[in-house]
């Protein structure tokens, strides 16, 4: 059985459908990316495993069901989450911010804290600054740091590249490797980006207005024409 | 000139934490609760039942208006505020029926003639020609320590944070683990707290009576828009701004007009600028 198991999820934002009946099944310790052009349903799908939105099927993290729970349930059974627009807390200092991940692993704040300064130094040096007055790559350090200090077993990130200048994106790209690598985070990211979802993952799903329409390795995918769709939309 | 100082400081006070109770709901939960103002009045009538006619210590009396505040206010959470959520209009006109039915409760019970709240601390202190009561400057000092309190509080505990974050970003807040429920309650808890406390304070600035609950409300919302939402700091500012001005007006042009330049206030803040003086932009 696969570690996050996505089996036939709808979602819907009032009677407008985003997601048909998605499956996706992600193993522990892998990357996967969810790629697709903008609306194909990509935020829609990870704010659905949050428990945001209103869904039908079945949601599963190793043996828990998290659908029909409530996002502070979900984020206690494990479940991280680093959204698109970042969703921060901008007049409160970036060690505030992370605090405030620390919500419901209260136990581990040390941990974490000094988990999150060894993949973001930059995150220690400006601790007391507001993150309004921070740039884009910052702020998504923050972003991901605030959800790394919920002590994540599964950490969703939404478009991790969006708006940043390529050489943020390198470091971002690094710094998940390294979640995975040193810290065995499963990680689901969402790209836009082909290139840089299959840099960095080892699988892809590819999501088109709400459906799945290819999914495979790297390797299966890299020549794939949907995935060159998918990419540059219709 | 130095009188005026010290009552202007003596007054702000008070308005300080007469407003945050207020401040805080509207902040946090996006609520303009306008039955606030019964707070102060349910605080002040209880007060006066259990210390003054039962005689029970008085500071039992205050804690006591206290916890009825806390549970006034996650009655209200409970029973109003959560069924309808969202529809602000809704909440708004519930919560100013709410205040009205409690004005008429307590003529119900307690008669509608004014009733005259015996010192927390009797007795007088002269300063620069002001006879200065030391009930006044006891509840001066108590609201600036529960303020003090409250702010450590807010800045330096996890709930105290999670009511930050509610506040500025709620999906954000939920990603982060944070029941907004549960953290609205406890705002709506403490809010309770506050108003009920001032209001034992502000009935022995003044008296205690049925339709006390107007004029407190109205600080509160002047301070309110004056000051912009989501900041303590803002908004203790503009509790001083509108305690000076009333002090400063009745000392100088007329008693009687005092209130009617806090509402003036509160329109040409809205005019020129609605955000306030110290509000953010996104909230």
């Amino acid at each position: 059985m696969s570690f996050l198991d996505i089996d036939k999820l709808s979602a819907f934002y009032g009677k407008a459908q985003a997601l048909h009946e998605v499956s996706l099944q992600v193993q522990e310790g892998e990357i996967v990316a969810i790629v697709g052009a903008n609306g194909a349903g990509k935020s829609t799908l990870l704010d659905s495993v949050m428990g945001l939105t209103k869904t039908g099927g079945v949601i599963r993290l190793g043996d828990q069901v998290l659908t029909g729970r409530s996002s502070s349930e979900i984020v206690k059974l494990g479940v991280g989450y680093a959204p698109e627009r970042f969703n921060l807390f901008p007049y409160m200092t970036v060690r505030d911010n992370l605090l405030v991940g620390a919500y419901t692993a209260r136990d581990d704040i040390a941990h974490n804290l000094d988990m999150v300064h060894k993949l973001f130094p930059r995150l220690e040096e400006r601790e007391h600054q507001e993150t309004s007055t921070q740039s884009g790559g910052e702020r998504q350090m923050v972003s991901l740091g605030r959800a790394l200090m919920t002590s994540p077993r599964v950490l969703l990130v939404d478009e991790p590249t969006i708006g940043l200048a390529p050489k943020v994106c390198l470091e971002i790209a690094e710094v998940l490797r390294r979640l995975q690598r040193e810290f065995g985070v499963t990680i689901v990211i969402t790209e836009q980006n082909a290139n840089f979802a299959l840099s960095l993952a080892e699988r892809l799903y590819v999501l088109e207005s709400g459906h799945v329409t290819a999914s495979g390795t790297v390797e299966e995918l890299r020549d794939d024409p949907r995935l060159a769709e998918a990419y540059f939309g219709h | 000139m130095l009188q005026i100082l010290i009552q202007g400081l003596l007054l702000s006070g008070l308005y300080a934490l007469l407003a945050m109770g207020f401040t805080l709901i509207f902040s946090i939960g996006r609520v303009l609760n306008l039955a606030y103002g019964s707070y102060l009045l349910i605080g002040g009538y209880v007060y006066f039942q259990f210390s003054q006619v039962m005689g029970m210590p008085k500071l039992a009396g205050v804690a006591l208006a206290a916890i009825v505040g806390v549970v006034m206010g996650i009655a209200k959470f409970r029973l109003i505020v959560k069924p309808l959520k969202g529809d602000h209009v809704a909440v708004e006109i519930s919560t100013l029926i709410l205040a009205v039915v409690l004005q008429a409760a307590v003529v119900l019970v307690f008669g509608d003639s004014s009733k005259i709240l015996l010192p927390i601390i009797p007795g007088v202190k002269w300063l620069a020609g002001t006879a200065i009561p030391y009930s006044n400057l006891f509840a001066a000092i108590a609201s600036w320590l529960i303020l003090i309190g409250l702010y450590l509080f807010v800045r330096t505990t996890h709930t105290g944070r999670a009511m930050q974050a509610v506040s500025m970003d709620p999906k954000g807040a939920a990603i982060s683990g944070i029941d907004s429920d549960r953290v609205n309650m406890i705002t709506w808890a403490i809010s309770g707290a506050l108003g009920a406390v001032a209001g034992v304070f502000f009935a022995s600035y003044t008296q205690l009576y049925p339709g006390m609950w107007v004029g407190p409300l109205i600080i509160a919302v002047a301070v309110v828009i004056v000051g912009g939402i989501g900041s303590i700091i803002g908004t203790l500012i503009v509790a001083h701004i509108v305690g000076f001005m009333e002090v400063i007006v009745s000392a100088w042009i007329a008693p009687e007009l005092r209130g009617v330049f806090t509402m003036l206030l509160i329109i040409v803040v809205l005019v020129a600028r609605p955000r306030g003086l110290f509000g953010r932009e996104e909230l």
